[in-house]
């Protein structure tokens, strides 16, 4: 056993190799590279699974109780200042593990499928693998300037991965400001963590919060201070997992290729924010202003992404808002000080979300052959209906994921759901409240998803529909016509009924249904009467059994709890199926009604348009003007200088006149100047 | 071997092998820049053979010492070796020169003379950091400039004369100030000398001190550049080939912040303490100014030079931190910047050469046909821009960490400081990710595609980025490679810098570790916690 954990560092290490040989074979070799497309794939994913496989090995010596292990190299040293990186294999890691390599492994293979057609499909997979090395790495980091390393590397995958289509211009655009947007962030984090180290000598999770404990109360840092520096620390989980107000890269991301969608814009990355949160719980927890901000971005975000979804008609657009809500719920809970649930939620949203999402690859994928390979077209929800018929495995699977998300028992989103939710009554009835309207948004839109993608009629031939969307997106210059793949003229005349949506090749369907397993039935280890999941990941500091939690356990607050909230869901199911299945409701007349709300859901709260106005304009404009002071003031008076010894050279001309007996003179009246002064000093 | 005159020959060398071009039979320049390019390898062959025999990494003084009397009545000494701040820099000469000369295999107008020039410049540049004398080194400083002139009057770009007076009227004014306080040092007190280790056992008055540091600091500040005294950068730059740019990106720039720590800090500690604050200052104008600049300019090669710029900035901040994380920050920051300056520019000269404009406006999807370039320019601009796993984020690490932890500074001056230093790191993607988008995303720009030939990247250029990648990536992988070279040197560097803070020394001598104890930070712990 010790072996294993000697070499545990082989799990990120594994597929940064994969990422590295084929990476370098793109940049010498790039023909030779790219026709060997499954010898490369194929060499990526066996590292991935040798991986995971030693990960789950981890996890199982862990949960029988082995000792949490750390490995370290001295990094940097200068005199007495010596830093070191290394790795943990503790439960909370060997668990992130688990979770990140089993759906990075699915979704390479659901990759395969994919992709199958895309000229860069080596490329793709070197980057996923390239992800998967510093997602690994990030959750075995043993210090916070080890976790900013890999914080900045799965945000910079992130950026080649949402820009891989870059002749794009969306997702140019949405590339570059994932990265600056999580870039302020990491502004906040970089920030905290040096001044932590400046007050408790140390970048170790365990032990800047003991000093940092020591030091408040012992009077030498006020209060404020420590709580200023966790909220500094705090605001890079912040802009990773898109809480409000930072969350606003994260639907522009969808630009990317799917897969990636749902491994990193829904499962893993994302869910790395909460992670620090999770890390830091040494320094956070004695902090309770910090932990209310917490509880409350985390409130907030829930609430104000389950608002925009609704409206929201591309596919995956309505889909990362969703996730931007579930990540609120787990940032609260991490906030009430329900450690063990947010980690819960963590899990079993990274399950069935990475399945939802592919499947809404899938239901993309199939309706391509359509209306041609476009996104604007092909993941517009308007387009599909009835998909059912066309993909039934993928139509079964979406909806297991939509009642997992839904918090319906027994699907595991409910008991992580239940469990935060029991969590943040008890903590402030506030925060209750917020998420349990946020439930039923969240079973209301889901079931919205479902029913307008795979129930009803398809109505993907419908061409007017099909013009009238591609001219909404020319106008906002996200397409030019004639130069994205569907061409002008293909818009026009009749819609060619011999191409139908078809069911996903066995590549993506199968991890389709290995997913559905976990979105299923992964909540039972974490039911509140025997709560495995509890006993094995809690709090630093806190301890707990199988049998004590059960002891705590009480049946009439379960009960009261999860029927308030299946009840709340399912008044948002019904509604759903009253407005999309049943045609009871007709949703154009609601949006007439409450313009006001409509709009503001419909343009997400005005963030981006905001956010345009005063950063994205106002800091072109000091950079132009900043600019114009260079050229003009420092340079010009350069220039200016440069000019005035111009002219008096001019001037000083007229004293060469080259005659020999004129420059004697001169150097005679010269030296006789210089004895003068010399002879009077 | 170790008596053996290493340095002097390194610095001879390419200077000889120079001179003998003119005498090489070569009519259309196939030959001499093979000729060049086998002088360089040898050349930096014999730098890395003469650091690996003669030089001990744990002892921070200077190493490899030759000395030789030159003009004995004017106490003129040929002296020349290398310390923990000398050896890295002479490092990076010999590899960026070698590679300028791989870079400029295309130029075609006199060869002859391009190759000269660049061999003279590689000797001067091993000299003006090798060098231990004052006079010599005012000299070597000065020389070193007639080449790098030339090379921008005759190969720049369309202004490129103004370009390159503007380049010389700065610099030469500039040195007059060392000439100066190199003669001041040199008379004051007892005996005249010139030796550097000498002036720097001397006792200067504070006053006089702050006098020599202001005027070296003019001079140096036009060299590393500092806010206002940069804009001959963005001149010679927009202007220069890409060859030459990398020997500005890479090594140039580079001799500011080396005689920044060899005299202002080495020689004339007192007045380092009175003026740190302003270095610090300085620093952060530097970062944020150039970056705003940066990001607002239109024209490739000025963005990438307004970046170098900005990344200078780090450079300040970390001498004047009073930290040994701080000092070694300063210096690889330097070595990393010399090889992703000289990258970054590297690549605007190969863009350049297939679109045959630097404006970003006539740009646009060229990552269609280059795939090869925009995987270049891709990992180029993160390393520039501090991802980790690339050099220049641990040297930014390590100034960040310097400043924070330095004791020389009150809580509020720091604070300001670090925040504004950070806002940097926001603005530094903004511009570079900006330029990629314009540059190389979107669809592409129809007209530069029918007019221009748009290849691919050669195997040569290829070859050229991965040189310097490698350190890059190899730095940022494991730091300890570079800065244990340097260690010793910083080290005691900045234990001069602090002796000379009253306060430190007084908070010192009441605890006998300095801040936070040893023992924390080594290998942190983490236990079984749960």
């Amino acid at each position: 056993m010790e072996s294993l954990y000697q070499y545990s560092w082989l799990i990120p290490v594994l597929p940064l190799i994969g990422g590295a040989v084929i990476g370098t074979g793109l940049i010498t070799v790039s023909e030779a590279t790219n026709s060997q497309k499954r010898l490369s794939a194929g060499f990526i994913v066996s590292l991935m699974g040798t991986s995971m496989v030693l990960a789950i090995a981890l996890l199982a010596s862990q949960f029988q109780g082995h000792e949490a292990f750390t490995g370290t190299i001295e990094w940097v040293s200068a005199g007495n200042f010596n830093l070191s990186m290394g790795y943990t294999v503790d439960h909370l890691s060997s668990l992130m593990m688990v979770i990140v390599c089993t759906v990075a492994f699915l979704v390479m293979i659901y990759t395969d499928g994919y992709m199958s057609h895309d000229a860069g499909y080596v490329r793709f997979y070197t980057y996923l693998s390239l992800f998967g090395a510093s997602m690994l790495g990030l959750v075995v980091s043993n210090n916070l300037v080890e976790i900013y390393i890999f914080w900045e590397l799965v945000g910079m995958c992130s950026y080649l991965l949402v820009g891989y289509w870059y002749e794009r211009k969306p997702a140019a655009e949405a590339a570059q400001k994932a990265f600056v947007v999580n870039r302020v962030g990491d502004f906040g984090l970089l920030l905290g963590i040096l001044g932590l180290y400046w007050c408790t000598g140390s970048f170790e999770f365990g032990t800047i919060g003991e000093r940092l404990q020591e030091l408040v109360n012992g009077g030498s840092i006020a209060p404020a201070l420590a709580a200023f520096l966790a909220v500094l620390v705090f605001l890079g989980p912040v802009a990773k997992s898109a809480q409000v107000p930072l969350h606003t890269w994260l639907p522009d991301a969808m630009e990317g290729p799917t897969p990636i969608s749902a491994l990193i814009h829904a499962a893993t990355m994302v869910a790395a924010g909460v992670f620090l949160v999770a890390r830091m719980y040494p320094v956070f927890d004695h902090i309770p202003t910090v932990m209310n901000i917490i509880a409350w971005t985390g409130a907030v975000t829930a609430f104000v992404g389950a608002t925009i979804a609704p409206t929201q008609m591309d596919l995956k657009k309505s889909m990362a808002y969703s996730t931007m809500s579930q990540l609120g719920y787990m940032v609260m809970a991490m906030g009430i000080g329900a450690y063990s649930a947010g980690m819960f939620h963590l899990m079993t949203h990274a399950y069935f979300k990475a399945m939802l999402f592919l499947c809404c690859g899938s239901a993309i994928h199939g309706m391509e052959p359509v209306v041609g390979h476009d996104p604007v077209l092909s993941q517009d929800m308007r387009l599909m209906g009835g998909l059912r018929k066309f993909m039934p495995i993928t139509a079964i699977t979406f909806l297991i994921g939509v009642l997992a998300i839904s918090g319906i028992p027994p699907f595991a989103g409910f008991w992580s759901k239940d469990e935060i939710l029991g969590a943040a009554f008890q903590a402030n009835p506030a925060l209750w409240a917020v998420g349990w309207i946020t439930a039923a948004l969240t079973a209301f839109y889901m079931f919205r998803m479902y029913l307008m993608t795979f129930e009803g009629e398809f109505k993907g031939y419908d061409m007017a529909k099909r013009k009238e969307l591609y001219q909404i997106a020319q106008d906002k210059e996200i397409v030019l016509l004639g130069s994205g793949a569907v061409k002008a003229e293909e818009l026009e005349g009749e819609a060619d009924r011999s191409a139908t949506p078809h069911e996903s090749p066995i590549t993506m369907a199968l991890p389709l249904i290995i997913l559905a397993i976990p979105a299923t039935l992964i909540g039972f280890v974490g039911m509140p009467w025997s709560n495995f999941f509890e006993a094995f990941v809690h709090a630093p500091g806190e301890t707990a059994t199988v049998a004590e939690l059960a002891a705590e356990f009480d049946m009439n607050e379960f009960v009261l709890m999860a029927g308030s909230s299946v009840a709340i869901a399912t008044v948002g199911i019904i509604l759903a199926f009253m407005t999309y299945m049943w045609g009871k409701i007709d949703p154009a007349a609601i949006a007439a009604k409450y313009k006001t709300v409509y709009n503001l859901s419909l343009n997400k709260w005005y963030f981006d348009e905001i956010y345009d106005r005063i950063f994205v304009q106002g800091s072109r404009r000091i950079a132009r003007q900043i600019m114009e002071v260079d050229y003009r003031v420092v340079d010009g008076a350069v220039n200016l200088t440069g000019i005035a010894t111009l002219v008096s050279g001019e001037g000083l001309k007229y004293l060469e006149n080259g005659r020999a007996q004129f420059y004697a003179l001169i150097v005679f009246a010269a030296v006789l100047l210089f004895v003068i002064v010399f002879s009077i000093t | 071997m170790t008596n053996f005159p290493w340095l002097t020959t390194t610095i001879l060398f390419p200077i000889a092998a120079a001179l003998l071009i003119p005498f090489i039979p070569d009519k259309d320049g196939k030959t001499v820049r093979w000729y060049a390019l086998i002088v360089g390898l040898i050349d930096f062959a014999l730098i890395v053979y003469a650091f690996f025999v003669g030089y001990d990494l744990n002892t921070p003084g200077l190493q490899l010492v030759e000395r030789y009397p030159w003009i004995p009545q004017m106490g003129l000494e040929w002296s020349v070796a290398a310390d923990g701040l000398s050896m890295p820099l002479i490092l990076l000469t010999g590899f960026i020169t070698t590679l300028a000369v791989m870079a400029a295999w295309p130029v075609s107008l006199k060869p002859k003379l391009f190759y000269f020039l660049i061999l003279i410049m590689y000797g001067g540049q091993i000299a003006v950091f090798a060098v231990q004398d004052m006079l010599l080194f005012f000299l070597v400083w000065e020389l070193e400039l007639i080449p790098v002139y030339l090379l921008l009057s005759i190969w720049g770009g369309k202004r490129r004369l103004y370009a390159a007076t503007k380049f010389i009227i700065y610099t030469a004014g500039g040195s007059l100030f060392i000439l100066v306080a190199a003669l001041a040092m040199g008379f004051y007190g007892d005996t005249t000398t010139f030796d550097m280790s000498a002036i720097a056992g001397k006792n200067f008055p504070v006053n006089m001190q702050l006098l020599l540091y202001g005027a070296f600091l003019i001079a140096y500040a036009v060299k590393l550049p500092i806010f206002p005294l940069h804009t001959w950068l963005p001149d010679a730059h927009g202007e220069a080939t890409a060859p030459v740019h990398m020997l500005l990106a890479g090594i140039l720039l580079k001799m500011g912040g080396y005689a920044l720590l060899r005299m202002n800090v080495g020689m004339l500690p007192d007045a380092h303490a009175v003026f740190a604050p302003v270095l610090i200052m300085l620093g952060v104008t530097n970062i944020i100014y150039a970056a705003l600049t940066a990001y607002a300019q239109r024209n490739l090669k000025r963005k990438v030079a307004y970046s170098s710029i900005s990344h200078m900035g780090f450079v300040l901040i970390g001498i004047a931190s009073f930290t040994n994380i701080g000092t070694s920050g300063a210096v690889l920051q330097m070595v990393s910047h010399g090889l992703i300056g000289a990258s970054l520019f590297f690549l605007v000269g190969a863009t350049y050469d297939r679109t045959h404009t630097l404006m970003l406006d006539e740009m646009g999807g060229l990552g269609k046909k280059m795939k090869k370039t925009f995987a270049m320019w891709t990992t180029c601009s993160l390393a520039s821009l501090a991802l980790p796993g690339m050099s220049g984020f641990v040297a930014e690490l390590m100034v960040f960490i310097g400043l924070a932890t330095s004791d020389a500074y009150d809580f509020r001056f720091k604070v300001v400081m670090l925040i504004l230093a950070a806002v940097g790191a926001i603005l530094t993607p903004i511009y570079l990710l900006s330029m990629l988008r314009e540059m190389l995303y979107g669809p592409e720009n129809r007209e530069l595609v029918t007019k221009q030939n748009l290849i691919d990247s050669e195997p040569r250029e290829v070859f050229i980025v991965a040189c310097m990648l490698v350190p890059i990536i190899g730095i940022g992988l494991y730091p300890k490679v570079l800065t244990q070279v340097y260690d010793a040197t910083t080290d005691s560097l900045t234990a001069l810098m602090r002796s000379s803070v009253p306060a430190l020394v007084q908070q010192e001598a009441a605890t006998p570790k300095p801040s936070n104890s040893m023992a924390a930070l080594t290998a942190p712990e983490i236990g079984s916690r749960n």
